[in-house]
């Protein structure tokens, strides 16, 4: 075989295995999505085309011979043939010509495209298809769902084992860390975290009924250790005295109260996903953007995290 | 016509020889180090946390792109300008004093300008948009410097003893009114020393701070309108100019169908400027001027490839040369990326093809097989075919010639079958849903996945600037090396072992 | 016609230029005035966050971050709403980019916050490991340059309207008023009062010490720009 068509068919052969390497065997794929398949058909017809004409004109170097009448003008020595235009070329150009002029003056404006519009269909299509699906997932497909959400939307905050890397956003793997237990006990708390607006006193209103006093440095100091460790430790007649009358005595929380500190609980996590956190370690953003069901079930992930 | 052999100037056509080369070296190495750094980010502390503000990729990557586009390719459009000019138009420079004169201000004023561009770069003066980052002050001296070239051009034009203009001086003519037009209307812009406080202070805060004249969506439309056309004119039309010029010279052959280059020059011409609109695909820009943008693309494949066609024909016959010379393989490779960019070009401005490309290194691998396999070669080429005629001696090797073609067009290859692979990966992972209905991929996740790309680009740029500096150093010794006789050799350039 | 006018060029320039002017009208005018409105609910930058994208322009996130939210559902569920034209009428120079190295920033200030930014700036890998963002570190100690911000807000009030010290809607039916100072001196107080409610949720002790010295390192302006990008 003649070695550029040998040439031709290696680098095709490279181009095409890259292309499928890239939708096989990397993370991309298809998926099903009509632009992928759109973009993948354009890379192919892209390497096939440039090496087929290529080939086809350099093959005419090496068994054709140049003629023609020459122009009666030469600039540096360079001369001019008055070839014709090669008819392959002169006629796609045309066709292109006479498509773009159809297109622009009547294909275009009678399909009346618009991109909003293509938006707006999509977004119906897919959420008719998840609507449907979203109705049966519970239990552990919930959770799993929750993870979903959880490393696509949280982990660049919360890390990849939800661990808060370092301090920078809030351990989920526990409900609270005593750090914070203590900085909501002496400023207060008001991120909406039941829901509504029921802000928590801060120390200069928590009356600790068994020592008849407000609370002391040392009762907060104990108090948040014993919350952060899941209520457990010293610190339970203060916490029975000061806290449980709106937290609970277990801690759970009561509606329209305060909530539940020593377990996360889906509704909780809804919350703050709607309103966002302020505290001690910083500054959670509202989610506003995911659907009811995608709360939930990273709801349901982070209270599976510490269970 | 007068048969007196002309004794052609080459003074200018020199000076800008040398600054192509320095200044390609130059941006081409800051590419390297942006390829690095995106594959290894501890590169941008190259020169430890004191410099980091300094060496960091946000800083270096517009010095790439303005010393690539302004200082490597538009060096060297000047560089071939004042040595085809004169040669095609059969005029000497030597004839007219004031030619060379401005010749000189040209160049001498265009350093300066770069000068001053590198500084405030570096500095963080910037108006953000790409390729014409620079604040009024450069602009006003660019436009004096572009005036001064426009001058040139015509003045040569002027005294020609050549009554028609060849190809190539069409497309330098449309060169200067392209780059003239797209500059200036890009560059509206009203510095801020202008405002003055209800206080009745004025000339506040920095002097050289300007603010566009555009806002939001009109300002990206006149950017891309800019952008996409400033393509044109520096990477598509000089480049142009420069094979019709080089390839038939150096192989002797008659350009095969003047009709051909009639109708590409003029096709160009007409298509490029309507086609902006690719790179505002999907964004807020009118859907009717979007179409524009994609329709014209796909029929600029048309008189773009008309003048590679023109090309490669011209070569028809002739393939011992292709085997034998270097030079001439690399404007045959040239063309060839000029060919294999400008379908690609045209198949990423089809509007669903764009969704996935957009924003990705695929436009990055688009953007290097045009330049690395298209600009860089033809100007290499242009240059080694200068050389002898311009110094009077023989090329110093043309096995280095050999073997820096291999290892620059081994590096192409990696470079944009690498971001093929990574921008395509990037777009489909972007778009993608799981089973549930969200995002598959968290950002990171698309961004992690490309470093081996990364990697693997980051060697192919280093090949080609191997290449490049193997190039230099053959330009250099070239300069340095034994006479060849006095009579100029009409096409094959002398070269030695 | 051709032939003819290769042998005179200045009619075969003027060809040329009116063959690639031509286009270039009909792409940019018809939509100009229309594009120039800004949508209810987009106001113009305070002084600060002006600064702020100052700092942004200088350091060339742009080369890396794209500000434009194309309408598909895969980045609407990124980045929040698509966009529209008038939400960057105040916006000069625009700064869609064309490369998303890093996600879009069209609404980060939506779903990020001070503290991670903080964080992030100082040392992204740190973060969001596998990150290949640069740190950006001496922010924390460059000064922002003040008064360019605010010469720009003079001149774009002056030369375009904007309206400072205007009422804008916004989407409640209620209005807000983006305040411009009178002088530099006023301009500075401004800018200093937004950053000391940025630097509230910072915890870099030098920078938090700058403030008080009433400096404004330029990370605080940053934070103050991308905290209003919604
Ligand atoms: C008057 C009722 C009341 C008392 C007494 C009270 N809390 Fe609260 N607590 C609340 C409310 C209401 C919230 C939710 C505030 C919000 O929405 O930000 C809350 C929130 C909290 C939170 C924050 C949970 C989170 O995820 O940020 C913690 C921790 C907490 N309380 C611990 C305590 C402790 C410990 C005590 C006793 C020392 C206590 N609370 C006493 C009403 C109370
Ligand atoms: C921009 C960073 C950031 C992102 C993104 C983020 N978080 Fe947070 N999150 C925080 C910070 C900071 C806190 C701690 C607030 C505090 O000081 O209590 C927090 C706190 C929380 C808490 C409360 C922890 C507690 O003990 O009260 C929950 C639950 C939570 N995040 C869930 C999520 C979920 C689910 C997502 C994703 C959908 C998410 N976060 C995304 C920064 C973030
Ligand atoms: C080399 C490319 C690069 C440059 C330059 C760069 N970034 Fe980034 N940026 C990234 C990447 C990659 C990410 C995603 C990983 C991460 O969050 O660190 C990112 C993430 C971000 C994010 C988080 C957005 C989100 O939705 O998570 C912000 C905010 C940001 N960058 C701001 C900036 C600013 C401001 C600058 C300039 C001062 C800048 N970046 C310069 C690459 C870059
Ligand atoms: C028929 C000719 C061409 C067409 C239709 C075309 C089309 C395109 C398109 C659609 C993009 C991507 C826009 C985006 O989505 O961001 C692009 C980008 C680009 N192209 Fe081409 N291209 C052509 C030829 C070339 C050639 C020959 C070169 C260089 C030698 C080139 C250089 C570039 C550059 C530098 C960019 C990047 C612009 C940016 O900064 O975003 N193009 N082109
Ligand atoms: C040694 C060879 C080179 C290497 C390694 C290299 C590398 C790079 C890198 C890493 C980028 C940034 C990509 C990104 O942001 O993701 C870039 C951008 C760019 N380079 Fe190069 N480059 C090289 C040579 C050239 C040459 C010779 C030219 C032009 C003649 C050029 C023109 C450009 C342009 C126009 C861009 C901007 C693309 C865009 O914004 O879309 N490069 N290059
Ligand atoms: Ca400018
Ligand atoms: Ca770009
Ligand atoms: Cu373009």
């Amino acid at each position: 075989m003649n070695k550029l068509y040998l040439w031709g068919i290696i680098i095709t052969a490279f181009m095409l295995g890259a292309t499928y390497y890239t939708v096989v065997l990397t993370k991309g794929g298809l998926n099903g999505d009509i632009v992928n398949m759109l973009a993948i058909t354009g890379a192919v017809a892209l390497v096939v085309i440039t090496v087929f004409v290529v080939v086809k004109y350099v093959r005419q170097m090496q068994t054709d011979t140049a003629e023609g009448q020459l122009a009666d003008e030469d600039w540096d020595g360079i001369g001019e043939y008055l070839n014709e235009v090669p008819k392959g070329w002169a006629i796609v150009f045309l066709l292109t010509l006479v498509w773009g002029m159809w297109y622009f003056t009547i294909g275009y404006p009678v399909n009346a495209y618009s991109q909003i519009g293509e938006y707006n269909e999509d977004v119906v299509v897919h959420n008719a298809k998840f609507e449907k699906q979203y109705a049966n997932i519970t239990g552990d497909r919930l959770v799993e769902m929750g993870e979903s959400v959880f490393l696509a939307e949280c982990k660049v905050c919360h890390g990849l084992s939800a661990d808060g890397i370092d301090g920078k956003a809030a351990d989920l793997n526990a409900r609270i860390e005593a750090k914070s237990v203590k900085f909501i006990i002496e400023n207060g708390s008001n991120n909406e975290l039941i829901g509504m607006e029921m802000p928590m006193p801060d120390r200069n209103g928590l009356f600790n009924a068994t020592s008849g006093a407000l609370i002391t440095d040392a009762e907060i100091e104990l108090v948040s250790s014993y919350v952060a460790d899941g209520m457990s430790g010293k610190g339970a007649e203060i916490y029975a005295g000061t806290c449980a009358a709106c937290h609970g005595g277990d801690g759970k929380g009561m509606d329209y109260v305060a909530p539940n500190i020593v377990a996360f609980t889906p509704t909780l996590v809804s919350n703050i996903l709607k309103h966002g956190k302020k505290g001690a370690i910083g500054q959670m953003p509202a989610f506003d953007r995911l659907n009811a069901k995608q709360k939930e079930a990273v709801g349901a992930y982070i209270t599976s995290l510490s269970k | 016509m007068e048969n007196r052999p002309l004794e052609y100037d080459y003074t200018v056509a020199k000076m800008f020889m040398v600054s192509t080369i320095v200044l390609g070296i130059v941006g081409m190495l800051i590419g390297v180090i942006l390829a690095f750094q995106l594959a290894y980010p501890d590169v941008n502390l190259m020169l430890g946390e004191k410099f980091a503000e300094y060496t960091n990729f946000s800083r270096l990557r517009p010095l790439h792109t303005d010393a690539v586009i302004f200082g490597f390719t538009f060096n060297g459009i000047f560089a071939t300008w004042y040595y085809v000019g004169q040669r095609v138009l059969k005029v000497s420079m030597a004839e007219s004093r004031f030619l060379m004169f401005l010749g000189k201000f040209h160049f001498w004023a265009y350093m300066l300008i770069i000068v001053a561009v590198v500084v405030s770069l570096l500095a963080g003066v910037t108006t953000s948009k790409e390729y014409s980052e620079f604040e009024w002050p450069i602009d006003i001296a660019v436009v004096v410097v572009w005036v001064s070239w426009g001058v040139s051009i015509f003045g040569l034009i002027g005294i020609r003893r050549e009554k028609s203009l060849y190809i190539s001086v069409w497309y330098y003519i449309a060169t200067f009114l392209g780059i003239a037009m797209l500059y200036l209307f890009n560059s509206m812009e009203i510095p801020t020393f202008l405002g003055q406080s209800a206080a009745g202070e004025s000339g506040i805060g920095d002097w050289y701070h300007s603010v566009s004249m555009y806002a939001g969506t009109n300002d990206a439309l006149v950017q891309w309108w800019y952008g996409h056309n400033a393509v044109a004119f520096g990477f598509t039309v000089p480049i142009v100019a420069m094979i019709y010029y080089f390839l038939p010279k150096e192989s002797g052959q008659a350009i095969y169908s003047y009709k051909l280059s009639l109708l590409s020059f003029w096709g160009l011409m007409f298509v490029y400027l309507w086609a902006g609109g690719h790179h505002l695909l999907y964004s807020t820009v009118p859907d009717w001027m979007q179409t524009m943008g994609s329709i014209f693309s796909v029929i600029l494949i048309l008189p773009s490839w008309g003048s590679a066609i023109n090309m490669l024909l011209t070569m028809k016959g002739e393939w011992q040369q292709v085997a034998s010379s270097p030079l001439i393989k690399f404007m045959i490779l040239g063309s060839t990326f000029y060919m294999f960019s400008t379908l690609e070009g045209p198949i990423q401005a089809i509007k669903s093809v764009n969704a996935i490309a957009h924003f990705t290194d695929w436009i990055i691998g688009h953007v290097h097989d045009g330049t690395l396999g298209w600009v860089g070669f033809m100007i290499m080429a242009a240059l080694y075919h200068m050389a002898p005629r311009v110094f009077k001696r023989e090329i110093y090797s043309k096995s280095l010639m050999v073997m820096q073609f291999w290892i620059q067009t081994l590096g192409v290859v990696l470079y944009f079958t690498s971001m093929w692979v990574a921008g395509i990966t990037q777009g489909m992972m972007w778009r993608a849903h799981d089973e549930f209905g969200n995002l598959a991929y968290s950002f990171i996740d698309t961004v992690t996945v490309l470093h081996p790309y990364y990697a693997i680009r980051g060697v192919g740029g280093l090949l080609y600037l191997v290449g490049f500096l193997m190039f230099a150093y053959n330009i250099y010794k070239t300069m340095s090396s034994r006479r060849v006789e006095e009579s100029e050799l009409q096409s094959a350039s002398p070269m030695g072992a | 016609m051709f032939h003819w006018l290769e042998k005179h060029p200045f009619f075969f320039a003027v060809a040329v230029f009116v063959t690639i002017a031509f286009a270039g009208a009909i792409e940019i005018i018809p939509n100009f005035a229309q594009a120039s409105r800004p949508t209810i609910g987009t106001a113009p930058y305070s002084t600060l966050e002006l600064a702020g994208r100052h700092v942004y322009i200088k350091n060339s996130c742009n080369a890396c971050h794209s500000q434009l939210v194309r309408p598909f559902k895969s980045e609407t569920d990124r980045y929040g709403h698509y966009s529209l034209s008038g939400e960057y009428a105040y916006d000069r120079p625009f700064l869609w980019g064309s490369k998303r190295t890093g996600p879009d920033l069209m609404r980060v200030g939506n779903y990020r916050t001070t503290d991670w930014h903080e964080n992030h700036m100082k040392d992204p890998a740190g973060v969001v490991p596998g990150s290949i963002m640069p740190s950006y570190r001496w922010l924390f100690k460059n000064d922002t340059d003040i008064d360019t911000a605010f010469a720009e807000q003079l001149t774009v009030a002056k030369f375009f309207s904007v309206p400072y010290n205007k009422p804008v809607p916004m989407k409640d039916g209620s209005s807000i008023v983006v305040k411009m100072g009178s002088s530099i001196e006023d301009a500075k107080a401004i800018a200093l009062a937004e950053a000391k409610l940025i630097v509230a949720d910072m915890k870099d002790q030098d920078v938090k010490d700058a403030v008080a010295k009433n400096k404004i390192p330029e990370i605080v302006a940053l934070i103050a720009y991308l905290n209003s990008l919604k």
